[in-house]
């Protein structure tokens, strides 16, 4: 288990563990650890829009879909503190891992969510 | 024929929420004090009534809002309403505070304060929906991983604590920072033990444990607040319950009620017990820290050791929480309470910080009070010059008469007319204010004034931003 703490938005919101990277989205339909890489072709998931009437997100590639559900049912336990986020990694060890930083869509970067 | 009352949950409307509060605070016990600290009645808080028709505590404060005075006026009413579940007693016995006593407790002011307590807590801890949020499919293992983690952090002096350090007067930076504590400390383990009574498992009688520590194992020398308050008198400070109710930060009072409002509110147990881990296992750490700091403040007379035994204890607490109490509970109800549980970590965080940001800012304001006084003059001048058109608010008092402390949503300029104000930003912290002069108050930072002349009058421009008035 590896429990990392990252940015919400901005420098370093991109988390690299075992060569996969994640970011946190923020959407209308709720929060989650995203994979950065979508998981059909590794298109880039972190700038997929939400597809309209469906709680699915649209990778920009090939427009895969993948369910904003499951993400935030099943996905990486994570929480949110204001502009932090702290992840658990279930498969991953302490010297696998790094920081970045990789853009989001507008449906993903929480300014569609009104707090 | 059949009859199927339809349930409707209990809320006030905003109209009847507003007259529900100014009924409670109007009780004889809550108005204003004609002194700075209440002398050994533990029943006697201000709660300034007059203030409270002009407050809308139905919508829930944001996190940029929560030093606001609408808060603070919150986190008095909600100390008052939680703490007529415990019981306090005059140091010196009666006498004439039995009439208040039987008022504290009596069934009316309990039950005005039943009606307002839900409204009050989702304006004041309703910012911590949008604060924390808990996502993905958490296990037993990730939570423990979690959970664990705090062992890696690094502890950092706070900023409260070099507030202290930094002061101009650490001695008086020190002395209002244990005040800080009394709401929490006095009654310490209070607010945990509604969470002990029922009947619940082994996890209840793991819990009971932690309260026989903090309760000194039924010797009175050694419960906690006995320890806390060998503290206070060998810093000069009095032990009588909210002696110093009108120094109290709101965001000192969030920190305690948050554990009340946890504890009173049974459906957030697991939320409780995130809260728990996380501060029982920070103290460690932080009392160390704190033990030294007031050591090198007060020297060798300062009794600390209220902080050195939970240096020790607290070590054994952080273990207990988690292996005792929150595995444990994980196992017996599933994992689906875990979301809470992680929710009130986290929660517990931010409000931590929320009271260390406003401490240190308090003590910049009081260390600032010469500053502040000299700033009246350029502002002053701004004002007459018409950079800046405030709302003016006229005031004639007479001698002795105590705005008691409160703050306000902006910066204000005080201008005295005539007359002497003697003007508080904290205990032990005054400037005096003649005719002429007056002072720059800063927004969120408590205050209040007296006045020490046979009529003063003066104004209060609400300018919003003091600087918009400097050239």
């Amino acid at each position: 288990m590896l429990v990392l703490t990252f940015a919400v938005s901005g420098a370093g919101n991109c988390v690299e563990v075992g060569g996969a990277p994640f970011v946190y989205a923020r959407t209308t339909l709720g929060s989650f650890v995203l994979p950065a890489r979508c998981s059909h072709r590794g298109g880039p998931l972190h700038l997929a829009r939400v597809e309209p009437g469906r709680a699915r997100l649209i990778c920009p590639w090939h427009e895969q879909a993948t369910s904003v559900k499951r993400l935030a049912r099943t996905g990486i336990p994570a929480v949110r503190r204001g502009e932090v986020v702290t992840a658990v990694f279930a498969d991953a060890t302490p010297d696998n891992w790094s920081t970045g930083h990789l853009p989001l869509s507008p449906d993903l970067d929480g300014t569609s969510v009104s707090v | 024929m059949n009859f199927s009352p339809v349930y409707q949950p209990f809320e006030l409307s905003a109209e009847q929420l507003r007259e529900a509060a100014l009924h409670f605070a109007s009780n004889p016990l809550y108005l204003d004090n004609e002194e700075w600290e209440n002398d050994d009645n533990p029943y006697r808080r201000q709660l300034r009534p007059q203030v409270l028709q002009h407050l809308d505590f139905t919508k829930k404060l944001s996190r940029s809002e929560i030093l606001n005075y609408e808060s603070l006026a919150a986190q008095r009413l909600l100390t008052t309403i939680y703490e007529s579940d415990l019981m306090f007693l005059p140091q010196s016995g009666f006498g004439e505070k039995y009439e208040d006593f039987k008022r504290f407790y009596s069934s009316t002011n309990r039950a005005l304060g039943e009606m307002i307590r839900p409204a009050l807590e989702r304006h004041s801890f309703g910012f911590l929906d949008d604060e924390v949020e808990v996502t993905g499919k958490w296990t037993r293992a990730s939570l423990e991983a979690f959970l664990r983690d705090l062992e890696n952090e690094q502890p950092q002096p706070s900023l409260a604590e070099t507030a202290i350090e930094k002061s101009s007067d650490p001695a008086r930076a020190a002395r209002m920072w244990l005040i800080q504590f009394i709401p929490d400390f006095m009654s310490e383990a209070s607010p945990m033990i509604r969470n002990v009574m029922g009947h619940y498992g082994p996890v209840q009688s793991d819990w009971f444990k932690v309260i026989i520590d903090e309760y000194g194992y039924g010797v009175h020398d050694t419960k906690h607040s006995t320890l806390f308050e060998n503290t206070l008198s060998s810093v000069g400070l009095r032990t009588d319950l909210h002696h110093y109710w009108q120094y109290y930060l709101s965001s000192s009072m969030l920190l305690s009620n948050y554990f009340h409002y946890l504890g009173k509110n049974h459906e957030l147990l697991f939320r409780y017990l995130g809260a728990l881990y996380y501060t029982e296992t920070t103290l460690v750490d932080f009392c160390r820290r704190a033990a030294n700091l007031l050591t090198s403040v007060f020297g060798e007379e300062a009794d600390v050791t209220y902080f050195t035994e939970h240096v020790h204890i607290d070590t054994h607490h952080g273990r207990m929480a988690l292996e005792k109490l929150i595995l444990p509970i994980v196992d017996a109800c599933g994992e689906a309470v875990i979301p809470e549980i992680v929710r009130g970590f986290e929660e517990f965080k931010v409000l931590a910080q929320v009271n260390d940001e406003d401490f240190a800012a308090q003590i910049e304001w009081m260390d600032g009070g010469p500053t502040n006084k000299a700033l009246h003059e350029p502002v002053w001048e701004g004002i007459q010059q018409g950079r800046v058109t405030a709302p003016i608010a006229d005031l004639i008092e007479p001698r002795g008469e105590l705005s008691n402390t409160h703050c306000h949503n902006g910066d204000e300029l005080c201008h005295i007319v005539s007359g002497t104000m003697k003007f508080v930003a904290g205990f032990n912290s005054h400037q005096i204010l003649e005719a002429g002069q007056g002072t720059v108050i800063r927004k969120n930072r408590l205050h209040g004034a007296i006045i020490e002349s046979e009529e003063c009058v003066y104004q209060i421009h609400s300018v919003g931003d003091y600087r918009a008035c400097l050239s």
